[in-house]
């Protein structure tokens, strides 16, 4: 078989028993890789109402057909699994090194089942696989046990692995691969917690092979060269990676600030891209692969918030910045680089302590409760709070919840600005009504990484469409949605991905990308076909959230109910009524938002 | 009448040195466009950019008013 290897790994935590399973040549075509081979397991062998955090709960690593292959940023995996955070599905997805390194073991997927009695690591390298001890390892921070582990296993290994807040189940805790990548958003770092499973740690040679070798490289050759051309020209991401966002959702009135009371800040200058390019930024740090290059070593020389690591990118700004009301740089970059340390998603890290500082100046939650005052805008006592979500001290268990519990804690329910109990991304959707349909419908909870519709509505990618409106966006939603499965089912980063899901013209149908996965698999994909895989993907990770018990598709109450303050958006609210109904129809969902026995039967799916 | 013009990012090459933080002001004649005002910088004007006024989207033929914003960046993919 080409592009996939068609094997899997499974690892029994409660036994350390270890087996291998070859996948059917049909289920792998049907659900391309990736995130699609993801649900098709999960939906098959786990109880969807199973505890997140108990050994029922099943957490997989799963690479793409274009994983390890030369396709330009081919090389991410998906991390899938149920969420502790939304009690929702989980799929995160992460670059890097770590998933090339992973899908040169042999197999395309881990799956890790039960729970270990202790702290373990898994080490794979090809046919030689273990389960080893991680007690030595176990409370340290992401950069030493990733340096532990290289070396004791090898300097040619990769190390993917949980930080204290995974270890302390903290709700928003990440899996942190080649140390400064995330796997970040719905705790699925606490799944890995709660199985004492540290760290996994891949090498080997096994790259998969290739139907149409000299056709994938001539594509990829020509796919690099756009993108080389785009950064001759000065493109954005090359220079800025996504801390140049910040002055565009500002423009639009979208950024969110101080927990979505606002969405504008005035500070903005002082945290955008320019403001770091100038400071601290170091040089670019490139996923493998990526002709791109977002990534960014940064460094803090000196003073109170010394140190050195990657970041922060946009929804680090909008989230420890702008949520919080914090416009120290120096301040920022450190509370991500504890993030990263501690291994947690610095969206919901900061829009949780956006929340808590909200309640505090409204005096929900006093300063003893808290400790210490918690304003917006005050920076040290934000770094403090990340340091007590790590390890759940004190005030710091409540805001390991995340933001929806705490909120409902302190009986102030409409501070949590969440869908299915998952902090907002860094796009206001009252501003951005695309974005507002696309987290009331995810399955996974906001997220916009979901169906990333800002790409039009505030980008301009393909084509710039109005945020403002609603017309036209259930349609656009669905497409990005499925767009976006397909993206992550594959193996490729969407940065660069994106560049197949559509033409210039928008031509919905994702020609190269069906071409390079045929090149790839030789599975003779047409674009029409792949996209409807996507769409089989997108259906049964719904009746995943259906059955685990997750079934309204709403807003919270900020979103819905409190008008914009301010910027070109102010007096908007979502104005999801007018979206959700068309929504479901193109979907062939019925009106609770349920896939009919149609559109199941359509797809191939059980009912 | 004055107006602003606003580059973001890469674009802000394209400002003169007197430009703070990205923005400009500008003297510009009454009924003037946002193309026209746009059209003075040297930045792509096909859908490799998005200009927009005071954060709306509008058509670029749309004549300006004393105070507002012209706000340009490179599209590409971002977030």
């Amino acid at each position: 078989m080409y592009g996939w290897h068609l094997r899997i790994l499974r690892v029994n935590l409660t036994s350390h028993k270890v087996t291998t399973e070859d996948v059917d040549p049909k289920i792998a075509r049907d659900y391309l890789g990736g995130r699609g081979w993801a649900i098709h397991y999960l939906y098959k062998e786990m109880d969807p109402m199973a505890d997140p955090l108990s050994p029922d709960n099943i957490l997989i690593f799963a690479t793409g057909p274009l994983t390890a292959t030369p396709a330009p940023t081919g090389n991410r995996y998906m991390v899938v699994t149920k969420s502790p955070l939304t009690g929702a599905l989980a799929h995160s997805n992460s670059g890097g090194e770590f998933p090339t390194w992973m899908k040169r073991t042999g197999f395309d997927m881990f799956i890790f089942e039960g729970k270990s009695s202790e702290p373990v690591y898994v080490f794979v390298n090809e046919d030689q696989i273990e389960v080893r001890s991680a007690a030595h390892v176990w409370g340290k921070d992401v950069h030493e046990t990733t340096d532990i582990l290289k070396a004791e296993t090898s300097a040619d290994a990769r190390v993917a692995c949980i930080g204290q807040a995974g270890e302390n189940l903290a709700l928003m805790a990440a899996i942190m691969n080649d140390k400064h990548r995330a796997a970040a958003r719905s705790g699925v770092g606490a799944v890995m917690g709660s199985k004492n499973l540290k760290a996994v740690v891949a090498m080997g040679k096994k790259n998969p092979k290739l139907y149409d070798s000299a056709k994938m490289i001539s594509l990829s050759v020509d796919t690099s060269k756009n993108v080389g051309a785009d950064v001759k020209k000065g493109s954005n991401m090359r220079i800025y990676g996504t801390s140049y966002v910040p002055q565009v959702t500002n423009t639009l009135g979208i950024l969110p600030t101080r927990n979505f009371l606002q969405g504008t800040f005035e500070g903005v200058n002082n945290i955008d891209g320019d403001a770091l390019k100038n400071q601290y930024l170091i040089r670019h740090t490139p996923c493998y692969r990526c002709p791109l290059s977002c990534g960014r070593l940064t460094e803090v020389p000196d003073g109170p918030y010394k140190g050195k690591g990657e970041g922060p990118e946009y929804e680090t700004i909008s989230s420890l910045g702008t949520g919080c009301g914090v416009s120290n740089l120096a301040a920022l970059v450190k509370a991500n680089y504890l993030c990263n340390e501690y291994g947690m998603d610095t969206i919901t890290t900061g829009m949780t302590i956006a929340a808590a500082m909200e309640m505090y100046e409204k005096g929900y939650i006093s300063e003893e409760i808290i400790g210490m005052p918690l304003k917006f805008g005050d920076h040290d006592a934000m770094i403090e709070m990340i340091r007590k979500m790590a390890y759940r001290e004190g005030f710091g268990n409540d805001l390991a919840q995340g933001s929806y519990r705490l909120a409902e804690k302190y009986g102030h329910p409409e501070i949590a600005v969440t869908t299915r109990k998952q902090e907002f991304p860094g796009y206001d959707p009252r501003g951005s009504q695309g974005m507002g349909l696309l987290y009331a419908t995810s399955n996974k909870g906001a997220s916009h990484m979901e169906g990333d519709v800002a790409y039009e509505e505030v980008f301009g990618v393909p084509v710039k469409e109005n945020p403002l409106t609603t017309e036209g966006k259930p349609e656009l939603v669905k497409h990005f949605e499925d767009s976006f499965a397909l993206m992550d089912s594959s193996g490729l980063c969407v940065f660069v991905a994106i560049r197949y899901a559509f033409n210039k013209d928008r031509m919905i149908l994702p020609q190269r990308l069906a071409e390079m996965m045929n090149f790839s698999t030789g599975a003779g994909y047409t674009p029409e076909e792949a996209l409807k895989a996507a769409e089989r993907v997108y259906n049964l990770e719904r009746m995943f959230l259906l059955k685990a018990g997750s079934t309204e598709d709403t807003l919270p109450h900020r979103m819905l109910h409190e008008p914009l303050p301010d910027g070109p958006a102010k007096g908007k609210v979502v104005e999801l009524d007018k979206m959700l109904p068309e929504f479901y129809k193109l979907r062939g969902w019925d009106e609770k938002g349920v896939p009919t026995k149609e559109k199941l039967e359509e797809l191939g799916l059980p009912l | 009448m004055m107006i602003h013009v606003k580059l973001i990012a890469n674009y802000r090459e394209a400002l003169p040195p007197e430009a703070k933080n990205g923005v400009v002001e500008l003297d510009v004649p009454d009924g003037t466009t946002v193309y026209e005002a746009i059209s003075r910088f040297d930045i792509p004007l096909d859908d490799t950019s998005v200009i927009v006024l005071n954060g709306l989207t509008v058509d670029m033929s749309t004549p300006l008013k004393e105070g507002d914003m012209v706000t340009a960046f490179s599209a590409i993919a971002g977030g």
